[in-house]
């Protein structure tokens, strides 16, 4: 784009983080009494919600039921006031569609399903504001919720997306990188195996070029590992506190 | 979870629970607010666009409401196209802000016959635990307290519409409803705004929306159970102090936000 530079000679990005800078992030579980389990997580300008009920009784169709493990129900809608320009469509077109399968199956490979023969376990997130990263802090966000409706998960699945920029990589981009940079990859990460749930990539990127975004973006999954870890500690001892224990 | 099951049990019938408003925290939408009425979350986002004003009408704009009710917010409500409740609550407040006079539509005309704005009203449940119209009320009237819109000039000569965004201005809300819902057991007992459990109990349900003036802008009682006229009147009158509470508590919050 034409006078917006995505990095500066001094390095720095458009609003003002180091290449390898994460936004800052802000997380809270347990918002909601209905659902089972829930999380709230803001990275930067972009504010996702994730919503978890089950395990159930398979709703619907009863074929869908596995007789050794639990089914995954994922659904990624964004609100209409989440973007810029009103978004028509919340839930239901293409890349909605796709998020959902993405997110199902992340967390199919991170939560011990076989725990739950012949039961359901729904996941629901929501954008509130998007400001880039949208499947990352789902990720992230979901994975709080999950820890806190106590289902048992591997290990915490974090995102992060990267992209490559005047041979430099950048991790945590915002709207304006992701579409003004080109390459944007999306990392999910299990941190404590250094095992990949999900890479995705859009765009060109030189094959030299694959090996220090992945780094970037794997060093950025660890750290947010770190938060998100702290962040199930400090719930953990404010309920436990509430509860007089 | 034991503290709400308490709380909801230590209310007096007469009682609300415990409201909450925060305004203005999504910021690419033109206005939002927040509202928890216990544990019951209503979001609502204001996106505003331009269009032709209608032919039969050319010198108003359109607000166009719409209530979602997303499987999120609880496990009775399916994924998929919205459901009756949903579509109830919807057209409850369309016909509010019809009757109501919340904002007039001659004000969101920029130029007669050629454009105007149309207010999309997002209206969206994160946590439903009974009492929805009160809280998707009380979210609409901070929202559009709280939107605030860019100044729109026609080009004579490109006869364009040219936004300037660093000219904001609020909308003028000329009237400000709010709404108490009751529910009913037996046309005997009435309780003030009830939760989810206490709404699947009840025999009927009725909500009274008066404004400012001491006026009845809604009143709604769907089927259900035979009411006396004189407990009619204890609802009403019980809304319209309702309505000061509330009037107290969006103002207090829109204040400190400007500080």
């Amino acid at each position: 784009m034409a006078g917006l530079e995505l990095l500066s000679d001094q390095g720095y990005r458009l609003d003002g983080r180091k290449p390898s800078e994460l936004r800052k992030v802000q997380a809270r579980m347990g918002i909601f009494t209905r659902a089972d389990g829930s999380a709230y997580i803001e990275q930067g300008n972009t504010k996702a919600l994730a919503v978890v009920y089950g395990p159930h009784e398979v709703r619907g169709s009863r074929s869908k039921t596995l007789h050794d493990r639990a089914v995954i129900n994922c659904q990624y809608s964004m609100a209409t006031f989440s973007t810029a320009e009103r978004k028509r469509r919340p839930h239901g077109d293409r890349k909605s569609s796709e998020m959902s399968l993405h997110l199902k199956q992340t967390f199919e490979a991170a939560i011990l399903t076989q725990l739950y023969p012949r039961s359901q376990i729904d996941i629901y997130v929501k954008i509130l504001q998007s400001d880039g990263g949208n499947y990352s802090a789902c990720v992230n966000a979901a994975t709080l919720a999950v820890i806190d409706a106590g289902i048992p998960i591997r290990d915490y699945v974090c995102a992060c997306s990267a992209g490559f920029v005047e041979d430099t990589p950048l991790v945590d981009l915002c709207h304006a990188e992701e579409t003004g940079s080109g390459t944007a990859v999306a990392l999910a990460l299990l941190p404590r195996g250094g095992q990949i749930a999900l890479l995705q990539m859009d765009a060109r990127l030189h094959q030299d070029h694959l090996d220090p975004v992945m780094e970037a973006a794997m060093t950025a999954c660890r750290s947010l590992g770190q938060v998100l870890d702290g962040v199930v500690r400090q719930h953990l001892q404010e309920v436990s506190i509430l509860t007089g224990e | 979870e034991q503290f709400g099951t308490l709380s909801s049990y230590g209310r007096e019938l007469g009682e609300f629970r415990a409201t909450t408003l925060n305004i203005g925290s999504i910021s690419t939408a033109d206005g939002s607010a927040l509202v928890k009425i216990g544990n019951t979350t209503v979001i609502c986002g204001i996106k505003a666009e331009l269009a032709t004003p209608p032919t039969d009408a050319p010198n108003k704009g359109y607000i166009v409401p719409n209530v979602d009710l997303p499987p999120l917010c609880s496990s009775r409500f399916r994924p998929g196209p919205p459901g009756e409740q949903a579509q109830a609550a919807s057209q409850f407040i369309a016909d509010l802000i019809d009757s109501a006079n919340i904002i007039q539509r001659e004000d969101l005309c920029i130029e007669s016959g050629k454009l105007s704005w149309v207010l999309y009203c997002d209206i969206m449940c994160l946590d439903y635990d009974g009492n929805l119209l009160d809280a998707c009320v009380i979210a609409l009237l901070a929202a559009l307290e709280n939107a605030q819109l860019p100044e729109v000039t026609i080009n004579k000569e490109t006869e364009l519409a040219e936004v300037n965004p660093q000219k904001l201005h609020p909308l003028n809300v000329t009237k400000h409803p709010v709404g108490s819902s009751f529910a009913v057991f037996d046309n005997t007992i009435v309780i003030v705004d009830p939760t989810a459990e206490e709404e699947s109990l009840s025999t009927a349900t009725i909500t009274v929306v008066t404004d400012e003036d001491e006026r009845l802008c809604a009143l709604h009682k769907p089927g259900g159970s035979g009411l006396s006229a004189e407990k009619l009147q204890d609802c009403i009158s019980r809304a319209v102090t309702r309505h000061r509470e509330v009037r107290k508590l969006i103002e207090e919050v829109l204040k400190s936000k400007q500080q």
